[in-house]
């Protein structure tokens, strides 16, 4: 895992003019996260369980990101403190990563599905 | 996985009923086909909302072995997760301590009868009120909170008896049974959509799951067979988000209506049970929720904020200023009154619900439903008058002799209890209303004990149980609310009972 962070660091640092998790071209046609780009120079099979066919599990951003309680937000975006996504009063614990956070194209989260005002697509 | 194996005669002759003909696809005419099981378990819970959550953790207590609950969407609490966290408790300790010492949860089915219209099963609904202490206790015990001291009466209930959790969601209880599952060994596992049922004859062994499925694309995923070597639990909900299946069961069913429900309430589980046998009843019988708000998604803020104004407002039509219900009859009344509300051209002319800005400014029922701008606080009768372009002189004219009826604690014109009526005056929080469409009274056969009926043999389908919302014939006509939630928690104890005394038989 700190071989993780660390490249991640390093992958901050040289692409300065983009923000971490902006959606750029990695492969082909495929896009992905600019915070992810190590990752894709191992191919596909760092998140997708071997294969690229294969889909990608929540098991693959924890392992550098951590479960989702312990991953902070930048609260003070948040419409209203009890909107925290990352300790949601609906799911909490029982939200896959997936449902809100898509790295190959931009998806706007579960809670837009009813909180419209809320969030945009990320 | 594939260790084991199992070969089984599945027959063709016992399946292929008059009924499947409309039905999805379905494995009972592979003859003799060889079920290489990908995983075993004892239990398999088929949805995750308060239903199949207290049913996995009340199984798994029963000591009855592995238990394993399936979740097709990608967050655990289908559509109870985000529902009012409201909860109907004959003799909870808020009521016992506001001096109510009257009921019973006789008192509940009384109501529960009245609004079923005639359609209800009321031995099942005794069944539930009965446990309505265990359900609470149910929650308690997982850390679930509810408001302190509060506890009011909720339309169509002759009590107050309504409780809230501390979030007004039902998230604050799904994350807790949730949480409390996976701390006492249940396998939780998002993402698996369930296929088909395996079975041999009139038991089910197993199930066709598509696991890593991405709601809504039917093609993703892939197929694995998980046995159940003692308990498939259909806790799969209802099907409001099923619009082809809304509307061929209930023509009637205005399809511009909005839905309360989470997006995976599509019922195709009770679908596949129909397939083999189960008997469906109450399919057309769809609850309109009447507290909606066409100026938010969702269930949103406007029951809650309702809760106010049933009780301290008014309800008024835009098109001729006048009050045109008892504002606090079940919802069923209520749907069939405010939709009668129509422009010429058919088009919704949605009624308002004025109260007292001043008193409730800090109730933040109302504090959210300004910020996020399905309610407005306007000044005056004019001011309101213009906004929803009500005829102003009728309006003023409708609220002064509703405030004389406030006074009287009287209400001649539609008979409404006038007990907690407010005399308006102004400042007001006002918002609008329209139904939408929210509950399924409708769905799968069960005896008491929960195990689902064949319709062919009336009898039992071994091993298959089914409760919550993916039920049929229980509430009747309409169910009140804050039971749906009591329902789903106390028949999760139930069927976990049933289940230790089947695989004990």
């Amino acid at each position: 895992m700190n071989k993780c962070i660390l490249t991640l660091l390093l992958g901050l640092a040289l692409s300065s003019s983009v923000y971490a998790g902006d959606l750029v071209k990695m492969k082909g046609k495929t896009q992905g996260r600019t915070n992810h780009e190590f990752i894709y120079q191992d191919g596909c099979q760092g998140c997708h369980q071997g294969s690229g066919k294969k889909n990608a599990k929540d098991t693959a951003c924890v392992e550098c990101h951590g479960e989702i309680n312990s991953i902070p937000v930048d609260e003070s975006k948040l419409a209203i403190p009890e909107a925290h996504p990352h300790k949601s009063l609906h799911y909490n614990q029982g939200a896959s990563c997936l449902a809100c956070h898509g790295e190959h194209e931009k998806k706007a989260p579960v809670c837009a599905e009813c909180h419209r005002t809320w969030f945009g697509e990320m | 996985m594939h260790n084991r194996r199992n070969f089984l005669k599945l027959s063709a002759g016992a399946a292929i009923g008059g009924m499947a003909v409309a039905m999805p696809a379905t494995s009972f005419a592979k003859e003799c086909k060889e079920i290489q099981w990908d995983e075993s378990h004892d239990v398999i819970v088929v949805g995750s909302g308060f239903a199949g959550l207290s049913a996995a953790l009340n199984t798994k207590r029963q000591g009855v072995g592995s238990v394993l609950v399936l979740e097709k969407m990608q967050v655990i609490g289908g559509n109870s997760a985000i529902n009012g966290g409201w909860l109907a408790i004959p003799k909870n300790p808020i009521q016992l301590a506001q001096g109510i010492k009257d009921d019973s949860p006789e008192e509940l089915v009384k109501d529960q009868i009245i609004s079923g219209r005639g359609m209800q099963n009321e031995a099942a609904l005794r069944q539930i009120a009965n446990r309505a202490l265990d359900a609470y206790e149910l929650c308690i015990g997982t850390g679930v909170k509810f408001r302190d001291g509060f506890n009011i009466q909720v339309g169509g209930h002759n009590k107050a008896r309504a409780i809230r959790t501390q979030h007004g969601t039902g998230g604050d209880i799904t994350t807790k049974l949730y949480e409390a599952g996976v701390k006492e060994g249940v396998e939780y596992r998002l993402q698996h959509y369930i296929e088909d049922f395996i079975m041999d004859g009139q038991t089910i062994v197993g199930l066709k799951v598509r696991k890593n499925y991405r709601f809504p694309d039917i093609k993703t995923g892939s197929t694995v067979y998980i046995k159940a070597n003692k308990a498939v639990i259909l806790a799969n909900g209802g099907f409001a988000r099923n619009m082809k299946l809304r509307e061929m069961v209930d023509p009637s069913l205005d399809p511009t209506l909005d839905c309360t429900n989470a997006l995976g309430a599509t019922g195709e589980v009770t679908l596949t049970a129909m397939a083999h046998g189960a008997l469906p009843v109450h399919m057309n019988l769809i609850q309109t929720g009447h507290w909606g708000s066409p100026d938010e998604g969702g269930f949103g803020w406007s029951n809650a904020l309702l809760s106010i104004g049933w009780h301290q407002g008014a309800a008024i039509s835009v098109l001729n200023g006048k009050r045109f219900m008892d504002e606090r009859a079940d919802r069923k009344t209520c749907s069939e009154a405010i939709m009668k509300n129509r422009y010429p051209d058919n088009s919704p002319a949605y009624p308002v619900v004025l109260f007292n800005y001043e008193k409730y400014k800090d109730d933040d029922r109302v504090v959210r439903a300004l910020r996020d701008k399905m309610a407005w606080k306007l000044d005056s009768l004019d001011e309101i008058a213009s906004k929803f372009n009500i005829p102003a002189a009728e309006l003023k004219r409708t609220i002064s002799e509703y405030n004389g009826h406030v006074n009287a604690r009287k209400d001649p014109l539609f008979n409404r209890k006038m007990d907690t009526a407010e005399v308006l005056t102004g400042p007001y929080v006002v918002s609008r209303i329209w139904p939408k469409v929210h509950y399924c009274m409708g769905g799968l056969k069960t005896d008491l004990g929960a195990r689902v009926i064949d319709g062919r043999s009336m009898s039992p389908i071994n091993k298959l149980y089914a409760i919550g919302e993916a039920t049929g014939g229980v509430h009747g006509e309409a169910r009140l609310s804050s039971t749906s939630c009591l329902e789903c928690l106390a028949m999760g104890i139930v069927v976990s009972e049933t289940i230790k005394s089947d695989a004990q038989a």
